[in-house]
């Protein structure tokens, strides 16, 4: 029985954190201005990690955190600073 | 029309969460682990009588090291040769020399102090997560991950210079990346050519005494466990790891500065 509770709320937890994810990717392609669209990816990492971590997977969530939460949007960051920050049309 | 994209989203994500609600029903875990997962446990270390044990608590990592390690080697491999091809890029582009004589500059002294608090903190998760991949979850490419957002970090908030005037130049880099990869490379040898020596039979990637081999790196020091050669493994693969970070980050951003 509170096994099966808890699985429940495992279930919705792991569910409203895609449902956010899923958001976070969609403001990320719509966003014209491109440091924000950066943030918004680094959220939706930040939300696949509680997914991955819920999945009993922490070795993709040690692996996965730094590089998509850290080093990826640095470099991203980089390089816009290069080039230029607003998408065009 | 951004309130029309957005209703049509969120309808669209309850109409998934709905089916992922209802297909919880019919999707419940077995209680009892699948007979390839036992088989992974009871040979990594949860069980002292298997001849052929890990010795390591971490299945993913003796996996990855050791049941696998010819193909982690190879991946290992591929990433320097795309770093490899990334400095040959950016070769000629930039001076080290010059890059250093220049003024340092950064951001405010909050952001500065900020850093240099949390710097010892991230080196010692980093650290702790690479050292202990055979007992925890982590290894030595995660815990390398962690320690290359330190040198990215120092890059934005202190400007590249102090980096490349402390010596952290992509050619020195790339030369301590260089040496971690030979590291991996002997580590792995190393019990094949000892065993070639003294004629006994021994195997490349070998980590523990076996049955027919009985050469082997130790399974535990002074009562904590080492894994045999996983601990050398994540050791060099940490450094490497970190090294091939920081030289991407600062060819990067060398050759933007020359430009």
């Amino acid at each position: 029985m509170w096994r099966m509770i808890a699985e429940t709320i495992i279930y919705l937890i792991m569910a409203c954190t895609s449902i956010a994810s899923t958001i976070a990717v969609y403001l990320t392609i719509k966003e014209k201005d491109l440091v924000k669209a950066v943030i918004y990816s680094a959220l939706q990492s930040a939300l696949y990690t509680i997914i991955y971590f819920l999945l009993l997977t922490p070795d993709v969530v040690l692996v996965y955190l730094p590089v998509a939460v850290g080093l990826i949007p640095g470099v991203f960051l980089i390089l816009i600073s290069k080039t230029e920050r607003w998408e065009k049309e | 029309m951004r309130a029309v994209e957005i209703v049509v989203l969120i309808s669209i994500i309850l109409g998934f969460a709905l089916l992922l609600t209802l297909g919880y029903q019919y999707l419940v875990p077995a209680d009892d682990i699948r007979a390839l997962a036992k088989f992974y446990l009871l040979t990594t270390y949860f069980n002292p009588n298997y001849t052929y044990t890990a010795g390591a608590t971490e299945s993913v990592t003796a996996i990855v090291w050791d049941y696998r390690g010819l193909d982690t080697l190879f991946e290992t491999t591929v990433f320097y040769i795309a770093l490899a091809g990334c400095l040959i890029l950016a070769r000629g582009l930039y001076k080290e020399e010059k890059e250093a004589s220049k003024p340092g500059s950064g951001l405010s002294v909050i952001v500065r102090s900020v850093t240099k608090i949390t710097a010892p903190m991230i080196i010692a998760v980093g650290v702790s997560i690479a050292l202990h991949g055979h007992l925890t979850p982590g290894g030595g490419f995660q815990g390398g991950a962690t320690m290359a957002v330190l040198p990215l970090l120092i890059i934005v908030i202190f400007s590249l210079t102090p980096l490349i005037k402390r010596g952290f130049t992509p050619s020195r880099l790339a030369i301590i990346r260089g040496l971690a990869l030979t590291g991996i490379g002997l580590v792995s040898i190393i019990l094949a050519v000892i065993g070639l020596v003294l004629g006994i039979n021994a195997y490349v990637f070998q980590s523990l005494p076996k049955p027919d081999a009985p050469l082997g790196f130790p399974s535990e020091v002074e009562g904590a466990l080492m894994g045999g050669i996983l601990w050398f493994f994540n050791l060099f693969e940490s450094i490497a790891v970190v090294a091939a970070f920081t030289i991407a980050f600062i060819a990067i951003l060398l050759i933007e500065s020359k430009r």
